[in-house]
C-alpha cells in the first residue's frame, strides 16, 4: 500500500491514455469546427445573393448567377480545406459537425444550377436543371455516396436533404414569378416539382429527419399547383 | 387538389406507384410501348430508383445492428447476474481465484451468444460504416465492457485496458474509447452489487484477505479518484460529456454505498466481533477495520 500507483488495481497508463484520446479528438473538433464557421458565412452570403433571383426578372439573371458562381467558388475552396481536414478521422465521427452546413451548399448548388447557372465539365448551363449528386460531387471536387473507402464525401441524405430545400425556395420562387410577370415559369416550376415529388414517393423512408423535412414536400406541390391553377383560370397560360 | 397526395401511409403508396412502373411496358400483343407512353412519369425515376436501394440497405443495415444490441444487452444482463452469489455453494466471493465450474460454463454459454451477434453484424460494422452506426451498437458495446471488466477483476483484480478489452470483440468491431469509459462506469455498479451481497453473506469484503493487501473498497476508490481526475470539459456537446456526467453522479453514489456497509459492519463489529457468543468472557482486542 506504501506505493498504489505500482499494486494498485488500475494501470496508470489507462487513463493516461484516455485523457490523450479525449483530448485529441477535441483538438480535431476544434478544427474542423473553424472552417465550418467560414463555411456558415459563406453559405448566407451565397444565399443572399441567390436569393435576389426572387426579385429578377429571368432575362436578367446572369449578373446575380455571376455573382452567386463566385460566392459558391469561396464555399468549394472552404469545402476543400474540410476535406483534407476530416478525411483523417473517420467520416462518420464527425459528420454531424458540418453536415448542415455541407447541406446548405449543396443546396446553394442546386439552386444556381436549376436557374441556369452553374456550367462546369463541359456541361452547359440550361435553366430548369436538375444536377445530380455526381454533378455536386464534380463541383465541389470530392466524392459522393463513398463505400469502399473512408474519407470525406457528399452522401445521398445530404444530397437529398438539399433537394427539399430547393422545392421550399422554388415554392417561394414560383408566386414572386408571378409577381414579375413571369407566368411561363411557374409551369416550369410545377413540372419539375411533380417529377422530384415522385421520385421521393418511391423512397421507403424510416422515422428519420428526412422522412419528416420531406413531409413538407407534398404541402409545396400543393402551394405551386395553386398558383398554377390561378393562371389557368384567368387565362394567364397558354394551353398547349 | 389533384395530383396531390395528402397520406400518412406513404410507403402503400410507394408500393403502388413502382406497380405502376414495371420494367418495359407492353402491348397486349407483347410488342413494346413507344416511350411516350412513359411520358409522363418523371426522368428522375432511374435516380430515386438508386437512392432507395442505398436507402433500403442502410436502414436494413442499422435494423440488424440495433437488433444485436438489444440481445447483447439481454445476455450481458444475465451475466451480471450469475456472477454474484446466487446460491451458497456455488458463489463467487473471492477474487483473483478460479471461478467455480458451473459458473465459469454459464458465463462462457453468454460470451458465446454476444460473440455470435458481434460477429453477425461484424460486416455491417466495417470500413467507413464502423462510425456510422456509432449510436445503435454503442449500447451493446457498453454491456459487454460492463461484463468483461467484471469478469476480468474477479479474475486479476485489475483494471482491464482497452486494447485487452478491444481484443475479445469479435471481427474487427471497434471499441472507442467513449464506450470504454462508459463500460467502466457501469463497472462500478456491479462492484458494488458484488461488494454488498459478499458482505451480507460472509460478513466480509471480497480480497483484502491473506497475503493481498487491497480489498474491493480500495479499487472502488482508486476508480473513483481516476474518474474524477478525467477532463471531459472538451466533449461538452457531444455524447461522451453528457453521459459521462449522468454517470459520474451514479459512480460516486455506488462507491458511497459500499463505504456505509462497511461503516456499518465496522460499527456493529463493535458490538458483536466476529466469533461473538454469549457467555464467552469479554475479548474485544482484535476488531476489523478497512
Amino acid at each position: 500500500m506504501s506505493n498504489p500507483s505500482e499494486t494498485g488495481m488500475v494501470d496508470p497508463r489507462i487513463f493516461e491514455e484516455l485523457q490523450n484520446k479525449i483530448d485529441e479528438d477535441a483538438e480535431v473538433r476544434e478544427q474542423i469546427r473553424a472552417i465550418v464557421q467560414t463555411l456558415e458565412r459563406q453559405g448566407r452570403s451565397a444565399q443572399s445573393i441567390l436569393s435576389r433571383a426572387h426579385s429578377t426578372p429571368a432575362a436578367h439573371l446572369k449578373p446575380v448567377l455571376a455573382a452567386a458562381e463566385v460566392a459558391i467558388k469561396e464555399e468549394v475552396a472552404s469545402i476543400k480545406s474540410l476535406s483534407d481536414v476530416a478525411s483523417s478521422s473517420p467520416y462518420y465521427k464527425y459528420n454531424g459537425l458540418w453536415t448542415r452546413d455541407v447541406q446548405n451548399v449543396i443546396f446553394s448548388i442546386l439552386l444556381c444550377g436549376w436557374l441556369g447557372g452553374m456550367a462546369h465539365n463541359d456541361k452547359a448551363a440550361e435553366a430548369g436543371r436538375l444536377l445530380t449528386i455526381e454533378d455536386v460531387g464534380e463541383i465541389l471536387n470530392v466524392p459522393v455516396n463513398l463505400k469502399d473507402r473512408d474519407a470525406f464525401h457528399i452522401s445521398i441524405e445530404e444530397y437529398l436533404q438539399s433537394l427539399i430545400t430547393l422545392i421550399e425556395e422554388l415554392a417561394r420562387l414560383a408566386v414572386n414569378s408571378v409577381t414579375l410577370g413571369d407566368y411561363q415559369r411557374p409551369l416550369q416550376i410545377s413540372q419539375f416539382v411533380k417529377d422530384i415529388h415522385a421520385g421521393f414517393q418511391i423512397l421507403n423512408l424510416k422515422n428519420d429527419s428526412l422522412r419528416r423535412r420531406s413531409d413538407s414536400i407534398k404541402y409545396n406541390v400543393k402551394k405551386i399547383e395553386d398558383i398554377v391553377y390561378d393562371l389557368s383560370l384567368r387565362n394567364l397560360v397558354s394551353k398547349s | 387538389m389533384s395530383g396531390l397526395s395528402i397520406t400518412s401511409h406513404p410507403q402503400s403508396k410507394s408500393e403502388s406507384m413502382s406497380e405502376q412502373m414495371p420494367g418495359v411496358k407492353r402491348h397486349h400483343d407483347g410488342a413494346e410501348k413507344e416511350k411516350e407512353v412513359n411520358a409522363n412519369a418523371s426522368p428522375f425515376m432511374p435516380m430515386f430508383e438508386a437512392f432507395r436501394d442505398e436507402l433500403d440497405e442502410h436502414h436494413d443495415r442499422r435494423e440488424r445492428i440495433i437488433k444485436a444490441s438489444r440481445d447483447i444487452t439481454a445476455a450481458s444482463k444475465k451475466m451480471h447476474y450469475i456472477f454474484p452469489p446466487k446460491s451458497v455453494t456455488n458463489r463467487v466471493r473471492t477474487l483473483k481465484s478460479d471461478i467455480p465450474a458451473k459458473i465459469a460454463s454459464e458465463t462462457a454459454e453468454r460470451y458465446t451468444a454476444m460473440q455470435k451477434q458481434f460477429s453477425a453484424i461484424a460486416p455491417d460494422l466495417t470500413g467507413i460504416n464502423a462510425w456510422r452506426y456509432q449510436r445503435q451498437i454503442s449500447g451493446g458495446i457498453q454491456e459487454y465492457m460492463e461484463a468483461v471488466s467484471f469478469e476480468h477483476y474477479l479474475r486479476h483484480q485489475a483494471l482491464i485496458t482497452i486494447s485487452e478489452a478491444a481484443g475479445t470483440l469479435q471481427g474487427g468491431i471497434e471499441l472507442t474509447g467513449d464506450d470504454y469509459v462508459l463500460g467502466l462506469f457501469d463497472l462500478v455498479g456491479e462492484l458494488m452489487r458484488f461488494a454488498i451481497t459478499t458482505m451480507a453473506t460472509t460478513g466480509s469484503l471480497p480480497g483484502g484477505g491473506g497475503d493481498e493487501k487491497r480489498d474491493i473498497l480500495v479499487d472502488l476508490r482508486e476508480l473513483r479518484t481516476c474518474f474524477q481526475a478525467l477532463d471531459t470539459g472538451s466533449c461538452g456537446g457531444t455524447g461522451l460529456g453528457k453521459d459521462v456526467e449522468k454517470k459520474m453522479e451514479v459512480m460516486k453514489t455506488c462507491v458511497e454505498k459500499v463505504e456505509s456497509v462497511v461503516y456499518g459492519l465496522i460499527i456493529r463489529g463493535r458490538e458483536r466481533p466476529k466469533g461473538w457468543v454469549p457467555g464467552i468472557a469479554d475479548d474485544r482486542g482484535v476488531v476489523e477495520s478497512y
